[in-house]
């Protein structure tokens, strides 16, 4: 069966962009526009993996990480963050959180985003 | 004249807008101005006559008392911050022996360059993480024409975008080196140090410009000593302090130029030489090197784009790691570039 992935991203163009690279790998791709909105699916849906930005309106990414990670049953389920923030106290926060990985966004690409998805999700 | 000095002093002591203070040979307090009482709340009366380790129980005196306190003191610049409402500057001038070995301080207000300082560089961040979004999608959305994710493309158009594409990463580069002047400025910019190898950081560096190394067909040369040790440092960090140092020489050494890294050591540090036949710096600009958002006359002619944030960053790196930086440069000869890195670190 596929593997279902979230997008956690508020910017409508971006999460497009890497909703159809990543369908086009063969997942299947849920879209959360916001914070409230990306937990919301996370527990309807319980994907295999959260991709998840950390600038949303309302509650943030880190806020959204520390609840899925406080989740008894959906714990474990790999997040990965993509973010523009990348300073370092952002990274050691996020990874502290829990986060599988962080990647800053303008830093990759939509192939070697995937690659990252791939290492993560078959760990 | 003595009338003049009557004058005088009245200005000196109320109107003035820095703070003043004379200490004699012995470190006891020989004159105090108002502003300088002021700033630092004492009452004047109380305090004339006084010797330096009983007013440095005030704050603010801390700070002068350090300096007042060694035997041959040099003129000295320091930042002190009384509350946060109050930072001073603090110029200390030793005066000499036709004023019988006294020390002069000055004081000056600079809480609101500093609040301005601060608004700079925390608009320039907002700028720089703003400018992040619209970039990145640049970026995804080129690399998936590119890559035909919409469709085929001819070769002429693909030819465009992977212009487009180079120069939207030049983009990211140019805000990549703002965000870190920022972290640098903020004070937040170290993480961990675990043991590098300094000669493969320079084989990396070359790797990522052999390209333009190639086309200028610059000869490019490395010269280690043998048994280098190796070091405890932020990797990344050090890589890049190195990439804007190496990228420096590539870009303002011409056609048929050549490079030549040497890296020595002793016992207690790593020296590292970077040398090149380029352009080289001015004189007359050559104090400014290591100062953000300076770019040398020729060099803004060769290259545009520079930000002229490379060698501010490289030092902010190689000092916080202890080290020392420096260079010597011959307009139209060359430059050398040098920085020493402890090879233990406390």
């Amino acid at each position: 069966m596929s593997k279902k992935i979230l997008i956690i991203e508020d910017d409508k163009f971006l999460r497009e962009l890497i909703s159809q690279k990543i369908s086009k790998q063969g997942y299947i791709v849920i879209g959360a526009i916001d914070g409230e909105d990306g937990i919301e699916e996370f527990k309807k849906e319980k994907p295999d993996l959260v991709l998840l930005d950390l600038i949303l309106p309302g509650i943030d990414g880190f806020e959204v990480l520390s609840q899925i990670k406080s989740n008894a049953e959906l714990s474990k389920t790999p997040v990965i963050i993509l973010s523009n923030l990348g300073q370092k106290e952002d990274i050691e926060k996020g990874v502290n959180l829990g986060a599988d990985d962080y990647l800053i966004k303008a830093h990759f690409t939509p192939n070697e985003i995937i690659e990252k998805i791939e290492k993560v999700i078959l760990k | 004249m003595l009338k003049q000095k009557k004058e005088i002093l009245p200005l000196i002591n109320s109107d003035f807008i820095d703070g003043i203070l004379i200490f004699s040979k012995q470190n006891n307090l020989y004159f105090i101005n108002s502003p300088a009482a002021k700033f630092l709340k004492i009452k004047s009366k109380k305090a004339l006559g006084k010797n330096i380790s009983e007013l440095e129980k005030a704050r603010g005196f801390k700070d002068v008392a350090v300096f007042l306190k060694q035997k041959n003191i040099k003129e000295y610049e320091k930042e002190i911050e009384i509350n946060e409402n109050l930072i001073l500057k603090a110029h200390i001038i030793p005066l000499g022996k036709k004023c019988q070995e006294k020390t002069l301080v000055v004081l000056h207000n600079i809480t609101r360059a500093k609040r301005v300082d601060i608004m700079k560089t925390d608009f320039i961040s907002l700028a720089a993480h703003q400018l992040r979004t619209p970039i990145s999608t640049i970026k995804w959305t080129l690399r998936m024409l590119v890559d035909e994710d919409f469709g085929e493309i001819t070769r002429t158009q693909r030819k465009f975008m992977e212009r487009i594409y180079k120069t939207n990463e030049k983009t990211i580069k140019i805000i990549d080196d703002l965000l870190n002047m920022v972290h640098i400025e903020q004070g937040t910019y170290l993480s961990k140090k675990k043991t590098i190898d300094i000669e493969k950081l320079f084989k990396n560096s070359f790797n990522f410009f052999k390209k333009d190394i190639k086309k200028k067909g610059i000869e490019f040369e490395i010269r280690t000593q043998k048994n280098l040790p190796k070091i405890k440092a932020d990797q990344e960090k050090i890589q890049m302090a190195i990439n804007n140092i190496f990228e420096n020489a590539v870009k303002y050494t011409l056609e048929k130029g050549k490079i030549i890294v040497s890296l020595k050591h002793d016992k207690k540090e790593i020296k590292v030489c970077v040398r090149d036949t380029g352009v080289g710096i001015p004189f007359n600009q050559q104090y400014r090197v290591f100062s953000k958002f300076f770019r040398g006359a020729r060099a803004i002619t060769i290259d545009t784009e520079g930000t002229g944030l490379g060698l501010f960053i490289a030092r902010n790196i190689i000092e916080a790691h202890n080290g020392r930086i420096w260079f010597k440069s011959q307009q139209g000869k060359g430059s050398e570039f040098y920085f020493t890195l402890p090879i233990f670190q406390n």
